[in-house]
């Protein structure tokens, strides 16, 4: 190191010593773990501020989190296991509450939401913030898969849309038929190994009226109706109702072949609607939403609070302002992510396709469970192995993991 | 001085060295050793002694065997054209004479860029509906859209050829430098003899390029067995986890699902096929080269 550049390090030193004596002895200090707000006017910062202006006293500083979810998971375990976790109040993926609770990370909230205030969000949020009878995190904002369809070219067959997956296919294929465009793909929806297969796959055997994981916790209650609904997603490549792109895609790529005017159905997230009816889009105003048969997956974010922190009363205050009806509504405003009260929700029609959503199953194994299934789920729909033999295979492996 | 106070001294000297390699190695090896013989999940608070029962359920995992054979089948396909197009692109610049600076920084880029980068522009250029790759087969066949990450007889050839494309200048890249430093007057006694460009290569540029090619088929293969970056980014490991190397496998384990120990015994199988490697490749480019 050059004299000069030791000299920068001592000043800087000797500036963040001086900082910290300023600050005052009774101050409490927050910090708040969030992932970037997608879109430009990002409204953390001025929400922020309300919260400090209501609490004097309390200053809190946020920090993005890593771009993706792999490596934010990883980001909150590392310094989540290493007990000097460095924040209080964290975002979490819905998917991650049961897995956080269970590891002892994160602040019993139970006691301190008030049983009232609950009944105010969607209850699948809820759920995904309970085990073992105890709350873990608050409802912070919310997403659904939901079912796009083409208004325009269902209006012209006479067909409402549909309410099963076995009629989706059917009017898929009917509408293709009448098309007679090679390019125009029935259903789009994300094939790919990796989480968003898992929740597809979920949302198919919802539609066909069972689950993964049942009521009891145990794993693939009714294995044959799990198969025949995984089974008819293959079906809908080998018919050629979804395209072979359909086995690498994730939401992007199929929400810009839908986009592009090349589907009749799409499986996907909320966000894609605002994109379709954006100036310039080939779809715009041709595209209907629906709820999926047998309940969209949830997606979305909690708030909870980190167990290690020296500020729980503080924290919980952060958390309840974060997640009041106003901020929800500012976010909702300022990047579009919804919010997780119905009261909030605007549009009737959506409001009852949210109130409909599922939570993925709701255990601490969660990871391993998705991890172990992907490539078998995969091989399913490629047709590799049958699908009984899929989830037979993926059980198998579970049940080293899993073993109690 | 005694031999006996040469060899304490040496010691001395050594111990720095010798105490680092403690640390960053042996240590860790010990410890991941003693890991894989664990069923340890930290964040629950799981830690049971289960003896080899990791290994045995990596013996009888169909999804091991399969990392094992992508893995392979990797190395060998990927390796072998990275070496063959090494040495053509090294050749061919040799003999060109103008440019060489140009099409040496041309050649470098591939290799320099991250891993997630080349990964990302692959995935561009395999898009089903608006890559360049279906662009340029939608010219000789107007129909086909072949579907390249999503076909699981033809994700493993796509992930192979980007990494062809982003290695093989590292090769040519050795080979050049072997290549400037051949003396011009082996060749042109070689065309004195009269030899034919095809004698001349087979009989004088290989055997003078085979102590580089040795060496860098050892760090290419050892990469290549460690390969995870590519197919983190395009693939996941997927389709069906035709895909899905070693590395990833063990990934998987340890990153994403926090089964320390399951996840350390893969990572061990991993390391000893590695050391196994370097050893069998010592051992036999040793015993050659003595003869």
């Amino acid at each position: 190191m050059t004299a000069r550049r030791a000299w920068i390090v001592v000043v800087l030193a000797a500036l963040a010593v001086a900082g910290c004596a300023e600050r005052r002895a009774d101050e409490v200090r927050l910090v708040f773990r969030h992932s970037r707000m997608p879109g430009e006017r990002d409204p953390l910062p001025a929400l922020l501020r309300d919260f400090e202006r209501r609490h004097p006293g309390i200053v809190v500083a946020h920090e993005p989190l890593p771009w993706t979810a792999d490596v934010q998971h990883q980001f909150y375990v590392i310094n989540l296991e290493g007990r000097s976790a460095g924040f209080d109040v964290l975002m979490l993926d819905v998917i991650w509450t049961a897995e956080f609770a269970r590891a002892g990370w994160l602040l019993d909230v139970t006691d301190r939401w008030p049983a009232a205030e609950r009944g105010e969000h969607f209850p699948s949020m809820v759920e995904a913030a309970t085990l073992g009878d105890r709350l873990w995190a608050v409802p912070w904002v919310m997403n659904v898969g939901l079912l796009y369809f083409r208004a325009d070219l269902l209006g012209r067959q006479g067909l409402a849309p549909p309410t099963s997956y076995a009629a989706l296919a059917e009017q898929a294929a009917a509408v293709m038929r009448a098309a007679g465009e090679p390019r125009l793909a029935g259903f789009l929806w994300q094939g790919k190994q990796y989480e968003g297969l898992v929740v597809n796959v979920l949302e198919a055997m919802w539609g066909e009226g069972t689950d993964l994981v049942g009521r009891d916790g145990r794993l693939l209650p009714e294995p044959a109706r799990a198969a025949a609904a995984l089974a008819r997603r293959r079906a809908l490549l080998t018919r050629g109702i979804s395209p072979p792109l359909v086995t690498a895609a994730d939401e992007e790529l199929t929400r810009r072949e839908f986009g592009a005017g090349r589907g009749v159905f799409l499986r996907n997230w909320p966000y894609a609607r605002a994109l379709f009816e954006a100036g310039g889009s080939p779809v715009a105003g041709r595209v209907g939403v629906a709820a999926l048969p047998g309940g969209g997956a949830l997606g979305g974010a909690h708030l909870a609070i980190h167990a290690g922190t020296r500020h729980p009363d503080a924290a919980w205050a952060l958390v309840r302002h974060l997640a009041s009806p106003d901020a929800q509504r500012a976010i909702a405003d300022a990047v579009g992510l919804h919010p997780t009260r119905p009261a909030l929700v605007d549009d009737a029609a959506l409001r009852a396709i949210f109130a409909g959503a599922r939570p993925r199953p709701v255990t601490p194994w969660y990871q391993t469970l998705s991890a172990t299934l992907q490539p078998e789920l995969s091989a399913a729909i490629l047709g590799l192995k049958p699908a009984g033999q899929a989830l037979a295979d993926a059980e198998r492996r579970l049940a080293y993991f899993l073993r109690p | 001085m005694t031999a006996r106070g040469d060899r304490r001294l040496a010691w001395v000297l050594l111990a720095p060295a010798l105490s680092v390699l403690a640390v960053v190695t042996v240590y860790p090896i010990v410890r991941v050793i003693a890991l894989s013989l664990e069923r340890r999940v930290p964040i629950f608070g799981i830690a049971d002694f289960v003896g080899l029962a990791n290994y045995a359920f990596l013996a009888r995992d169909g999804a091991f065997w399969g990392a094992m054979r992508v893995t392979a089948l990797f190395t060998v396909v990927s390796v072998a054209a990275e070496l063959v197009l090494g040495v053509a692109a090294a050749v061919a610049l040799r003999a060109q004479r103008r440019g060489v600076a140009i099409s040496l920084s041309l050649l470098l880029l591939p290799w320099c860029l991250p891993g997630v980068v080349t990964g990302r522009i692959f995935e561009w250029i395999y898009h089903p509906s608006a890559g360049l790759m279906n662009r340029l087969v939608a010219v000789v066949v107007a129909s086909a859209q072949p579907n390249w990450l999503g076909d699981p007889r033809l994700a493993l050839p796509a992930v192979i050829a980007a990494d062809v494309w982003r290695t093989t200048p590292f090769i040519a890249l050795l080979v050049y430098a072997r290549l400037v430093g051949v003396p011009a007057a082996v060749y042109e006694a070689a065309a004195v003899d009269g030899a034919g460009r095809g004698a001349t290569f087979w009989r004088i540029t290989l055997p003078l390029l085979r102590p580089v090619l040795l060496v860098a088929l050892l760090f290419r293969t050892l990469d290549a067995v460690r390969a995870f970056d590519l197919m983190f980014i395009l693939t996941g490991g997927g389709p069906a986890g035709v895909t899905e190397t070693l590395t990833l496998y063990a990934y998987r384990s340890l990153f994403q699902t926090l089964q320390l120990g399951f996840g350390s015994a893969s990572a061990v199988v991993v390391g000893a096929l590695v050391v196994a490697l370097a050893w069998g490749h010592l051992a036999a480019t040793g015993e050659r080269d003595a003869v």
